[in-house]
This record gives structure tokens, sequence and C-alpha cells, in this order.
């Protein structure tokens, strides 16, 4: 079992060369890229983030969410809150986003954990619309459909290069961060609980409170995303909390893979970068996004990268055969 | 705050309930046999009611103008559901719920451009029909009488939904199958030809109270969000697929509306959700609703 361990362990620094390059690919990126395309790299990275909390709930806890953009456009609000009308310390403004983000999702997810599968779907939408006709409504407060302007991060952080550095830096560590608690027995009870709700109950799960703590994390994550995103943009506003902004992650996870953990990454990338281009020469970016939905529902179940797992688990299986053979 | 005050507002919250009611019975009504939650009902709802717009625009018929196009706008809905059903629906139902629901949300993104493109962003009406165009006054407050077609409405599609389903051949086949969709097949009843007709009359439902919404003025882009969170509302506090439920959760929801809506304008829609949630503590599945199988 131990020599299992290590030998794992080593296979995996072997596997995993293709992340370093990747890492050293997003530091070096704002040397060669254009603005245009490094504020478009910006967007991807957020919204990964974004993508990876929905997917702690949607892909390994196997709950659908429709109210994720609450969260983000919460921990979005509360920096743009504190920042403009108070003068808060930046730093702190991000964590309080996270925070904030994770306190509402502690109140909303009591609620949202005692049900499941298309039950929870419909609760967290009908929570997350609460979320938004609230701000949207409350115009004094959060300034309604105008939302607020003029979010400015630090002086030393107003390039667009700084910036990137620190959407890349806070992305990754929580990308990291997530990583590891997928990959723990938290993860793995988890992922029990998708598989056989029942048993992992009898095995004396409290299966409602680790749902609530994974619906808490997935919440203060995507509340960080929104928290980071917004100086970016130097604005917020009410669309961001919109079942619209809910069902892209839904739609990462889907095109990208959901039971794989780069998977919604990798959608969010294609999403994002298809959604830049196809602006440049039209407007109607929703019926796209639906056709796209149809496509990848109706031709590749599972996502892009578990197609290619499938594809190259069956190469590898022909070629050890054929090695079989001679 | 008087009596007067109090039951006009109490009318309101009626006929805001009989529009809900419309609606949600169609989306609780597909639930609760094919088990899809359609997303897509709202834009069924609004597309319905652009639909209609055109119709009577275009016909122009005089006095009965609202009413004929009303029914025609309903069966060009009812025509879309066949469409929606056949090439999409029906391919998905051996798969997981996610996808289905995925599936219909597709379908509310490619709506959303359809009206764009076809009627833009504005704002649309149909004058109100004759015999209800005018004011009732109810204990001196002036009540639009055209409220009253809307509750009128609301009570003959209870009515007929309830006889459609407890008393007719076909309504035991529709609660045989919410039981048990394997059985009712093997007893060699349809099933594809038995979900087709019902996500037909969803869809035919949620054209009807799309038109029928017109004459408030009040046909834009939007409204399709705008109902179906309410009507997720509904079916959450009376249990999805129940058509009692749906009857009570409606009656709920617009009365905590009408007088949310007196109360503090703003948090009308907030006050909606405090009761589901209330009503969640209590009984997770709803009023009338059972646990998920």
């Amino acid at each position: 079992m131990v020599i299992n361990q290590t030998e794992q362990k080593e296979s995996m620094l072997k596997r995993s060369w293709w992340l370093i390059l990747l890492i050293i690919a997003f530091l070096i990126a704002p040397l060669v890229m254009s603005k245009f395309y490094l504020t478009i790299l910006c967007e991807a990275l957020v919204m990964s983030l974004f993508a990876l909390s929905f997917n702690l709930l949607f892909g390994y806890m196997g709950q659908l969410s429709f109210g994720q953009a609450a969260f983000y456009g919460l921990g979005g609000y509360v920096v743009a809150m504190l920042t403009t009308k108070l003068q808060f310390n930046f730093w702190l403004s991000l964590a309080a986003g996270a925070g904030g983000a994770g306190l509402v999702g502690l109140i909303v997810g009591y609620f949202c954990v005692r049900l499941r599968g298309i039950y929870f779907a419909v609760l967290t939408l009908a929570f997350g619309q609460l979320i938004f006709v609230i701000i949207f409504k409350w115009h004094d407060f959060t300034g309604g459909d105008d939302g607020i302007q003029g979010v400015f991060p630090p002086e030393y952080l107003r390039s667009i290069e700084a910036y990137y550095y620190l959407i890349f830096f806070v992305c990754a560590i929580s990308a990291f961060i997530l990583w590891r608690i997928v990959n723990s027995p938290f993860g793995q009870t988890l992922k029990a609980m998708r598989e056989n709700p029942e048993r992992t109950e009898f095995l004396g799960i409290h299966i409602a409170r680790y749902q609530l703590i994974a619906f808490v994390i997935a919440a203060a994550f995507a509340g960080l995303a929104g928290a980071v995103w917004v100086p970016f943009y130097r604005s917020v506003a009410p669309s961001y909390l919109t079942w619209i902004k809910s069902g892209e992650p839904v739609m990462a996870a889907i095109l990208g893979g959901p039971n794989i953990f780069f998977g919604p990454i990798l959608g969010m990338f294609i999403m994002t970068f298809v959604h830049s281009y196809i602006l440049g020469f039209t407007h109607f970016w929703p019926v796209i996004m639906g056709t796209i939905i149809l496509i990848i529902i109706f031709l590749l179940p599972g996502g892009i990268l578990e197609f290619a797992k499938v594809k190259i688990t069956e190469r590898r299986e022909k070629a050890n055969i054929a090695k079989g053979q001679t | 705050m008087s009596f007067d005050v109090l039951f006009n507002q109490f009318m309101s919250g009626i006929a805001r309930a009989s529009l809900l009611f419309l609606v949600a019975s169609g989306l609780s009504l597909t639930f609760g046999v094919l088990r899809v939650l359609n997303f897509a009902h709202g834009s069924l709802y609004m597309l319905g009611a652009f639909v209609t717009y055109t119709i009577w625009k275009t016909l122009l018929i005089p006095v009965v103008g609202f009413y004929v196009a009303t029914f025609l706008g309903a069966l060009v809905m009812g025509g879309v559901g066949i469409i929606i059903e056949f090439f999409l629906l029906r391919r998905l139902y051996a798969r997981g719920w996610p996808e289905q629901l995925l599936a219909t949300y597709a379908i509310v993104l490619i709506i959303t451009d359809i009206v764009k493109w076809g009627w833009g962003g504005e704002f649309l009406s149909i004058p109100r029909p004759k015999p209800f165009t005018g004011a009732v006054l109810l204990f001196g407050f002036p009540f639009p009488s055209y409220n009253f077609f809307i509750i009128l409405l609301g009570l003959t599609v209870v009515i007929f939904l309830w006889w459609l389903i407890y008393k007719t051949r076909f309504g035991d086949i529709i609660r045989a199958a919410a039981h048990d969709r394997e059985m009712v097949s093997a007893l060699g009843i349809p099933i594809p030809w038995l979900f087709t007709w019902i996500f037909v009359l969803g869809s035919l439902i949620a054209g009807l109270s799309g038109a029928v919404t017109a004459p408030f003025g009040s046909i834009a882009l939007g409204m399709d969000v705008e109902i179906i969170v309410e009507c997720f509302a509904v079916v959450v506090i009376g249990g999805m697929g129940s058509l009692p439920g749906t009857l009570l959760g409606s009656l709920i929801v617009g009365q905590v509306y009408a007088f949310g809506i007196m109360f503090k304008p703003e948090l009308a829609l907030a006050f909606i959700f405090m009761v589901m949630a209330a009503v969640l503590i209590v009984r997770p599945w709803g009023i009338f609703g059972r646990p998920e199988r």
C-alpha cells in the first residue's frame, strides 16, 4: 500500500509536467499578449474560478445549483460598496467579499441541502433570484439597476498587467485549495454521498451537514471570483446575479466535463474566448450559447475531457492488446 | 386600515393568483407526468404573448379580435410545444435530469433571442376587450373589470384540468403514468404519445396565459423570467406535480404579493420567498408534494 502510494506520487509528477508548462505560460502571458487578449484572459480566469466553485457542488456533491451567480454577484457588490462608500482597505474587501458570500451561502444552504436533485436546482434558483431582486429593487442602498461605478483597485494594481497577476494568483491558489478539498477525505465523502446517499448515511455521516459545508465553500469561492473581478471591470451591476449568469458555469461544466477537475476550466476558457469573438459581429449571444448547449448534450455527453479520456483509454487498451499479441 | 382597502387588495391578490395558476399549472402538469422541469415554460408564455399580439395586429377583427387572437396564439404555442417535445425532449428521456434541465434552459436562451430579433425591446399591448374595458366599483374603489376575466379564465382552467385529470380515461392514464411509467407502458399505452400530448397541453396553457396578459400592457422582454420565478415559488410551496398544490400555492403567492406590495413594494417578492422558506422548513416537498422516489 505504502509503495503503491509513492509510486502514485511519482507517476503524478510525471503526469503533471503539462501543469507546470501551463503555469509558466500563464506567467509570461502579459509579456507576449496584447492588452485586448489579456483582458479576455483575465475574464476567463475569474470565470474559471466561478465554474470550479459551482462544480464542487455539481461534479463532486452531485447537486446542480442554478443560483451560483447570486454569490458571485454578492462578492462583487461587497467589494464595490466597501471600497467606494467606506474607502475600505482593498485586500480586506476581497476577503469580505468571499466571507459575505459564504455567510449568505450558509443561510441559503441551510434550506437547500434538505432537498435533492431537481428540487435542489429549483430552490437554489429561487433563492438566487430573491437575492437578485433585493439588490435590483433596493435602489437607495445598492444603486438598483444602475449598479455601482468607479470601483478602483489601489494605485499599484491599476495596470492590466499588474491586475492580471493578482487574478492569476488568486485563481491558482483557490484552484489548488479546491483541488486539495476534493481529494481530501471530505471530498471523498461528498463523492460517496453523490453515488449512494442512503449507504453513506448508514455509515454514520450527517449528509446535510457535509452538504452545507460544501455549499458554503462553493459560495465563498464564487464570492471571491466576483470580488476579484469587479475592481478590474471598475463596476458592478445586478445582471451579475441573474440566472443567465448562473447558467454559464453549468454550461462550462457540461462542456468541459463535470467529472474531471479541470473540465469546467476548459469549458469556461472555450466559452469566454468564443463569446468575445462572437461579440465582434453580433449581439445575439444567447441563441449561440443555447445552440452550443444543445450540441454538447446531443453529441458530447460527459463533456470534451470525458470524451478525450474515453478515446485515450480505448487507444491504450488497443495498444496493450497489440503488445500482448506480439 | 379599513375593510374596503383590504378587500380591494384581496381581490387583486385573487386576480394575481389566477394568472399565476394559469402559468404554473402547465409547469406542474409537465413535471408531474414527464418528470422534466421545463425552464422554458416562462419563455413559451412570453412567446405566446408576442405571437398573439402579432395575430391580433394582422387580423384586426373588430369586437372579438382579442379572443380570436388569443385562441390562435394558444394553438400556435401548442404547435411550438410539439416541435420542442418531438425534436429535443423525446431524445433526452433516457438521460439524467440535469441534461433535460439544461436542454430546456437552452430553449430559454434561444426563445429570448427570437423574441428580441422578431419584436425588439419595446413594450407592446392590446386594448382591453369588450365587455371588460372599464372598472367596477368595489366598496367605492375602482377595480379593473378585466381582472374578473382573468379570474374567470383561471377558474375555467382549474375546472377543465380537474375534469381532465380526475374524470376522464386520459386522466386515469396521466395519473397512472405519474405514479409508475413502466407499468403503464406494459399495459400497452404508448408513453411517448402521452408525453407529447401532455407537453403540448402545457405549452398551450402557457401560450394562453401569455396571450391574456397582453391587455395589461406588459408584453416585453424579461416577462418570462419575472413570471417563471414566481411560478417556481408556487410549485415549491404547493408541491411539484400536484394540481391542488398548484392551486393553493398560487393563492398563497398571489395574496402575499398583493399585501406585500401594500406594505413595502420593493420587498413584495422577498416576502414570497420568506413564505416559501417557512413552508420548506415544515414540509420540504411542499404542502401537497410527495418525497422524491
